[in-house]
């Protein structure tokens, strides 16, 4: 991926030659220093952006646009409309996707009743938790039934505990589903506890630095953090990543140099 | 002190010095000033029933005004609010077109009064006309403003679950322009009022602009003070409803 920029100088070549096979159903991490293309990636496999080399495939067919009914995106920051209650809120994402019928209603408080959040369902965002936001997000991109979802850093502005939680109700509730998962975090035991694969990025341009498989079956318990293989995995990624960020931050301070 | 107290008590503070204002008005009208320029509230409330208001002609031209500022203040906010959603839609658009807004805006259109009469002539229709380009341009500049700064994030989000382009608009871009456009419509009232007011005044054939002439040159300041009382009533009636439309539309304020 190349974004040229105004000028030559600001040209950034975000991602390069980054191949990556994931299996229905396969839960992957993609973890790397900040910077270093996983959003840029994200979106292209979404079709929120086009790739100005390569292809990507879901299902044998190639993606270029926004695929609602087999994508379902979840971002950092909620992005549940303001002016609409949470309820509301679904039934837009299913018009938008096409797919509003006469069960939506019901399909949409299952999936709130999924993730404890049935009570809030005529609520505005405004009087919700970032947590409870998130929670939601959630539910919206599982409510709207495509088989892939996309959630980068999904838990990255909450605390350390409500990250735990929803990390553990994330695990039980997509183990049920069978669904194909693309994980953005900077988080290490984020990645270890939830991902059945865990893509390690370079810095920037970002390739595939490394595939390391964390063999343990979903739903997974809160213990699995405590267990060697858990330690083990997550030492593996943190000698692996470090080199990485060091080289990010070497670059800054380049950049920054070469400017002053 | 509970809330609710508390704001039972400004109330009671407010009305006191409403009261007091009239009560002071009252007195100077009546031991200081001279009769023929000034007059006190009681004289001005037995003129207000059955003189002035009872006079069918100027019901009539109360009528009038009423119905050429609402003709005007419609006019401003479906061509204000078509040309700021034209204009804030392309980013060409809104480079070429905007700053020539901004500067018609910032033109003091009482010296053009004349020039509307001459067009428009006598009638409504001048005043009409010269309401809607006081009106008008509030509602474009602040649906433009209102357009510009949409959180990104709700734009891609609503992409990404498949919204088309005009549902974008309907469902993202419109709500989040609910607080500005409000702005815009509540200055376009006061606005409006004024260019139909100031062009009833100038003309004075006939209607408000009439009758202020006839009450002040036959030093009848009690019909005029009562005259110009009910215009600002009706004033403040406009705006609330103004006000009472956008709380209906803000509810996920809260
Ligand atoms: N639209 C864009 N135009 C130019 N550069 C961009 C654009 N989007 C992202 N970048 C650059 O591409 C690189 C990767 O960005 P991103 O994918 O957001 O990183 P990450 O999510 O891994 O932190 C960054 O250096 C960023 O500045
Ligand atoms: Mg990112």
């Amino acid at each position: 991926m190349d974004f040229p920029g105004r000028d030559a100088s600001q040209r950034v070549i975000a991602l390069d030659d980054v191949s990556l096979d994931i299996r229905k159903g396969e839960f992957v991490c993609l973890l790397g220093p900040s910077g270093c293309g996983k959003s840029t990636l994200l979106n292209i496999i979404g079709g929120m952006l086009e790739q100005t080399s390569g292809t990507v495939t879901v299902n044998g067919t190639p993606v270029s646009s926004p695929r609602p009914n087999e994508i379902a995106y979840v971002f950092q920051e909620s992005t549940l409309f303001p002016w609409f209650t949470v309820l509301e809120n679904f039934r837009l994402a299913l018009k938008f996707r096409g797919t509003e019928d006469a069960g939506w209603r019901d399909r949409a408080m299952q999936s709130l009743t999924a993730v404890g959040m049935e009570q809030f369902a005529s609520h505005y965002p405004k009087q919700l938790s970032v947590g409870m936001k998130q929670r939601i997000n959630l539910a919206r991109g599982i409510c709207v039934g495509s088989e892939v979802m996309l959630l980068d850093e999904p838990f990255a502005a909450l605390d350390e505990q409500t990250r735990m939680v929803l990390g553990e109700d994330l695990s039980i509730l997509l183990a049920r589903r069978g669904k194909t998962i693309v994980f953005v975090t900077h988080s290490l035991a984020e990645a270890v506890f939830l991902a059945d694969r865990i893509v390690v990025m370079t810095a920037r341009p970002g390739k595939v630095k490394a595939s390391i498989e964390v063999p343990e079956a979903h739903p997974r318990s809160p213990d699995f953090m405590l267990t060697d293989a858990f330690q083990d995995i997550r030492k593996e990624l943190y000698g692996l990543l470090r080199d990485e960020i060091r080289q990010t931050v070497a670059a800054m301070r380049q950049a920054r140099d070469a400017q002053a | 002190m509970s809330p609710n107290m508390s704001s039972n008590a400004i109330r009671l503070v407010r009305l006191l010095l409403i009261l007091g204002v009239i009560l002071l008005w009252e007195l100077y009208a009546r031991m200081v000033a001279t009769s023929s320029f000034s007059a006190a509230p009681s004289q001005v409330l037995a003129q207000l029933w059955p003189k002035v208001l009872g006079e069918p002609n100027v019901r009539f031209a109360i009528g009038i005004t009423l119905i050429e500022l609402v003709v005007a203040f419609v006019m401003s906010v479906v061509f204000g609010m078509l040309i700021g959603v034209l204009v804030g839609l392309s980013d060409i658009g809104r480079r070429s077109f905007y700053p020539i807004v901004l500067l018609l805006y910032g033109i003091p259109q009482a010296i053009l009064l004349p020039l509307f009469v001459l067009v428009f002539g006598l009638g409504p229709a001048s005043k009409i006309a010269f309401g809607f380009t006081h009106g008008v341009f509030p509602v474009i500049v602040n649906t433009i403003a209102g357009m510009r700064n949409v959180n990104p994030l709700l734009m891609r989000g609503a992409a990404s679950m498949g919204a088309t382009k005009f549902e974008q608009l309907r469902y993202v871009m419109f709500p989040h322009m609910v607080t500005a456009v409000f702005t815009g419509l509540r200055l376009a009232m006061t606005m409006t009022l004024l260019g139909v007011l100031l062009a009833e005044l100038f003309v004075s054939q006939g209607g408000i602009g009439y009758f202020t002439l006839l009450y002040a040159e036959t030093f009848n300041p009690a019909a005029l003070i009562a005259l110009v009382l009910t215009l600002a009533l009706l004033a403040i009636i406009l705006n609330e409803l103004v006000r009472m439309i956008e709380a209906r539309f803000s509810r996920w304020k809260e």
